[in-house]
């Protein structure tokens, strides 16, 4: 267990760096693309349970940490996310080997397009109504493409990632 | 396949541990703390990708937008010649203005003190419009304050640690605060809608004679946010529906939020 962990953990505060350092200043149109959210998915589409779910956790706590939004929420989508890859990736649907080279890039993308309308729809159980005031489109939008593009290179980094412990389970 | 119960569990667990924390924060505040020790265990991280990153960016940037940074140079040097001449003019009116306001009994800004800080980053996220700048409550920097650059108010102090703070800037989706227009003394209501998107006031009444570049102040009154004389922003678009009694407006903030290097932080509380 605990050798599942540690690399997890690692793993996702290295990617939470990367989203402070790096994608976080670089905006299009104004969007941050959320490497936080689509780091998850592409560990559950990689087929590791536990990994995703704990990814999705870490990136968004830490990333909440350094965020002015409601703590948690990013969390909260980032493992529900987690979750709906780990279905698919399961059935082996976003599998890079035997599936389609444009199924995990779509998946991504259609998770690209939730995960923004989640985070809003969850801050108005945390009774935070300003969030949807924003350009919550542009943001489904820029998320989608930009999930879409980074989808299979960023999955093959979580199965490599994934190899130092056991997958595939 | 269908997922196994202890999936389950654990997707239920960590979604119940993340919520417990929203609830949390919203009931005692836990946020500082966990802030503090999640940026401890992040920048080791962080500072290896960004002494990588860095210079590999810069000279991207160097190379493909040099023509450019003379041109805004040169356009820089223009204005602080403007800026200069400007403040030569004012200075009149801001002794009159100070005289006034204190025969008033209302702050104003030109004789409140200020403390200077540096913006050390932007919101990580799109969802909130704001920065961390690096000075805290060491510096007498406390929640509430406002904040001013570049020519206007942008936004208010919202949390504070020793030594840096957070600003909500004004075009964040969960500000709002009260205004009054240059010429004729009328007050409305703006609330921010987004980095991207300004500000905007929704049923001001179609009797006041509002136009495009009309300039909006804070209004200082008694238990307001702000004190009086804070320009906030310019009038960007006024749209009226057929036969609606109220005007909608959209506003451009007068500082340009997304060139923010300096502020500065007025040692003003809305209790005071």
């Amino acid at each position: 267990m605990i050798r599942e962990l540690f690399p997890t953990f690692v793993f996702s505060l290295v990617i939470v760096a990367f989203q402070l350092v790096v994608f976080s200043n670089i905006r299009v149109s104004g969007v941050v693309v959320m490497l936080v959210w689509l780091w998850p998915l592409c560990v559950g589409l990689a087929g590791s349970t536990i990994a995703a779910l704990l990814s999705g956790f870490i990136t968004g706590i830490f990333f909440d940490t350094h965020a002015a939004t409601p703590f948690g929420l990013t969390a909260v989508v980032a493992v529900l996310i987690a979750y709906l890859a780990v279905r698919l990736g399961r059935e082996g649907v976003g599998d890079l080997e035997s599936a389609a080279w444009w199924v995990a890039p779509v998946i991504a993308a259609v998770g690209g397009l939730l995960a923004p309308i989640l985070f809003v729809i969850a801050g108005f159980f945390v009774l935070d109504f300003g969030l949807w005031r924003g350009s919550v489109l542009q943001d489904m939008v820029v998320n989608s493409l930009a999930f879409f593009v980074l989808a299979r290179p960023l999955t093959r980094v979580a199965r490599w990632g994934s190899g130092l412990v056991r997958t595939r389970r | 396949m269908p997922l196994r119960r202890s999936t389950r569990r654990n997707v239920t667990l960590l979604s119940g541990f993340a919520i417990t924390l929203v609830a949390l924060q919203f009931t005692v505040g836990i946020g500082a703390g966990l802030r503090t020790i999640a940026n401890g265990a992040v920048s080791p991280f962080a500072a290896t990708i960004r002494f990588v990153a860095t210079p590999v960016g810069h000279f991207f940037s160097g190379s493909l937008n040099y023509s450019s940074l003379v041109q805004q140079n040169q356009q820089l040097r223009y204005e602080l010649g403007q800026a200069q001449l400007r403040l030569n003019e004012s200075r009149a009116f801001i002794q009159k203005l100070s005289h006034m306001s204190t025969e008033l009994n209302v702050p104003f800004v030109g004789t409140l003190p200020t403390v200077s800080a540096e913006v050390s980053s932007f919101s990580p996220t799109s969802f909130a419009a704001t920065i961390d700048i690096s000075k805290g409550r060491d510096d007498g920097v406390l929640a509430g304050m406002p904040v001013v650059a570049n020519g206007g108010l942008i936004g208010t102090v919202i949390s504070t640690t020793l030594h840096g703070s957070t600003v909500r800037l004004i075009t964040d989706q969960r500000s709002h605060f009260g205004s009054v227009f240059s010429n004729q003394g009328t007050s409305v209501i703006i609330a921010g809608r987004g980095l991207n998107n300004g500000l905007a006031a929704a049923s001001v009444p179609i009797s006041f004679n509002v136009r495009p570049g009309m300039m909006v102040f804070t209004d200082g009154l008694e238990g307001g946010l702000y004190p009086a004389g804070l320009p906030i922003a310019r009038v960007s678009k006024v749209r009226l529906t057929p036969g609606a009694a109220t005007y909608e407006l959209n506003f451009r903030p007068t500082a340009d939020l997304r060139h923010i290097y300096y502020v500065d932080v007025v040692l003003w509380e809305p209790s005071t």
